[in-house]
């Protein structure tokens, strides 16, 4: 009786609210299929198999002259980038009057199983740099790599410094051994030439098994409950939606591509020893000697600061700036503090050197 | 000593249906021979594979329910472990939404990080990996008997499709190669052309 007392009838209140907002979530919030995200506007510059090259049409009258090339990580697609005008990294940056490309890697088939490190650096990625060379009349641009997009772009400035002027890496995975995630466990531990040779290309499914014990009770519970809490918040409701969708959208990563990634920088570490070879080629991280930005987040669950970190110091470039940003992978591209803080300070840094 | 036994009964019965299938092949192989473009030919004398692979999908699954049954183990001790943990932090149930919802932070920090530190060690990894890796050899029995299948339909096994992807890509290889030497060499032969003029 006396704990009966106690108990505070906002509770019953609470709960009731809480099962009409539920309730009535399909009256007011559009499903993430229906959702279109509002991509900045672009051209699609060059398609190689599945690959498609885009460039942004400019924001501004004048634009620096060394245009950027966005290299995206293979997991997921590059909308986080794009995720929507107000958070969006490309638009960002082409208000900074920087001239923008985006190489979308694309949703590789089982027909694409044999595509390795040396397709996408010395393939795709060289093929779009060169393309925008020959347009841009330049010899070199700048290049960004988003977390294992940076490890395409890092393996790629090694091989090429030719044509990279300057080189941001954002939240890039490099160092294996040190990297403290969950999903570096599971990499450590998995029988890759098995699952390639079984399976061909790594699934979407185990993409989204790996992101699940990522936090599971504050990603798998927690943020469903905020989400309902919050259904009339329109601005809330509307920006969880574009993030949930773009989780929902991983594409399969190659199998030969997804053996190496796994082999030679979770199991063996072979970047940043640098004794990683592509397409036959040595990588060696100290031929990386133009001007580099890296940029990590603290609370990164995904690429541990001590993954990304090694890269500052293990390459030859004299110019080189290391930033570390309090907020998480996500966090670090697509919310208030990367439009107010992280690139502000990116573009200033870019617009001394482009 | 279990295991052993276990072994020799699979064995047994392995040989055993690798023989009668063996020596009805043989002794049916004639009047089959008649229809030697239809399809049960082909499966007749592919069937015995689908018996080994079904006798390995049994012992593969027994190793599968091993390494599922530890791994359920494993987050059912967790979850134990950080369900007593709140209890010590939050021992009195909560009255009002305050309450509720400092709670709720506290069971959700507890078992995200209980959790994640069990993802993070090496048994979770370790049997993670033997979990995936049974699951893997399953696929890989159900190829297979799938190729027994597409192979009396005279359709083209996975192999035989991996190896047309394989020469595929190495042809996009040698094709990109190649336009990059010829687009290295136009300058050239432009100025070659133009001295000849």
């Amino acid at each position: 009786m006396k704990s009966e007392s106690k108990f505070d009838p906002k509770i019953i209140e609470e709960m009731i609210k809480f099962s009409k907002h539920v309730m009535d979530a399909p009256k007011l919030v559009s499903a993430p299929d229906e959702i279109s995200l509002e991509i900045t506007p672009h051209d699609v510059v060059q398609e190689i198999d599945k690959t498609r090259l885009l460039h942004y049409k400019p924001l501004t009258d004048k634009q620096h002259k060394t245009p950027l090339l966005i290299s995206y990580a293979l997991i997921n697609r590059y909308h986080i980038l794009d995720i929507q005008p107000e958070k969006s990294w490309v638009r960002n940056l082409l208000m900074q009057g920087f001239d923008v490309y985006m190489l979308d890697w694309g949703s590789p088939t089982s027909m694409d199983k044999y595509l390795d490190f040396d397709d996408y650096v010395n393939g795709y990625l060289d093929s779009s740099v060169e393309l925008i060379k020959d347009v841009s009349s330049v010899e070199k641009i700048s290049l960004q790599g988003y977390c294992t997009g940076a490890t395409i772009a890092t393996a790629y400035a090694a091989l090429h410094p030719e044509s990279v002027k300057n080189y941001i890496a954002t939240a890039p995975v490099i160092d294996g051994w040190r990297d403290t995630t969950v999903i570096s466990n599971l990499a450590k531990h998995m029988d890759v030439d098995k699952m390639v040779e079984t399976i061909g290309n790594m699934p979407p499914e185990f993409m989204y098994y790996c992101f699940s014990v990522l936090k599971p009770f504050e990603q798998g519970i927690e943020k469903y409950v905020n989400f309902f809490k919050n259904i009339e918040n329109k601005k809330f409701v509307d920006n969880f939606l574009r993030v949930e969708k773009w989780l929902g959208d991983t594409p399969p990563i190659p199998g030969a591509l997804f053996k190496q990634w796994i082999k030679d920088i979770y199991q063996d570490n072979l970047l940043i020893q640098n004794k990683m070879f592509v397409g036959g080629s040595h990588i060696n991280l100290k031929k990386i000697n133009m001007p580099i930005f890296t940029q990590v987040a603290v609370g990164d669950h995904l690429v541990s600061p001590e993954c990304s970190m090694p890269l500052h110091y293990a390459v030859g470039s004299e110019d080189k700036t290391l930033k570390i940003y309090p907020t998480g992978h996500v966090g670090m591209i697509a919310s208030s503090l990367s439009q107010n803080k992280v690139l502000p300070e990116l573009g200033n840094w870019l617009a001394e050197r482009s | 000593m279990e295991s052993e036994s276990q072994k020799e009964v699979t064995d047994y019965y392995k040989h055993l249906s690798l023989f009668w299938t063996d020596i009805l092949h043989l002794m049916s192989s004639k009047p089959q021979a008649l229809t030697s473009l239809g399809p049960m030919r082909a499966f007749a004398s592919n069937s015995k594979k689908i018996s080994t692979e079904l006798i390995q999908i049994n012992e593969n699954l027994m190793e599968f329910n091993k390494y599922v049954t530890e791994y359920y183990k494993q987050l059912a001790e967790t979850w134990n472990e950080a369900q007593k943990k709140v209890n010590l932090k939050a021992p009195d149930v909560p009255h009002d939404i305050e309450q509720i919802e400092s709670f709720k932070r506290i069971w959700i920090d507890i078992f995200d990080n209980d959790f994640t530190e069990l993802f993070d060690s090496e048994k979770f990894g370790v049997n993670y990996g033997k979990l995936v890796s049974k699951e893997l050899e399953l696929t890989k029995n159900w190829h297979n008997i799938s190729n027994v299948i597409l192979q009396a339909a005279n359709l083209p096994s996975k192999e035989e499709i991996d190896e047309v992807y394989k020469e595929i890509h190495a042809l996009k290889k040698r094709v990109t190669k190649l336009e990059i030497e010829l687009k290295k060499k136009k300058p050239n032969n432009i100025e070659v052309t133009k001295n000849e003029k």
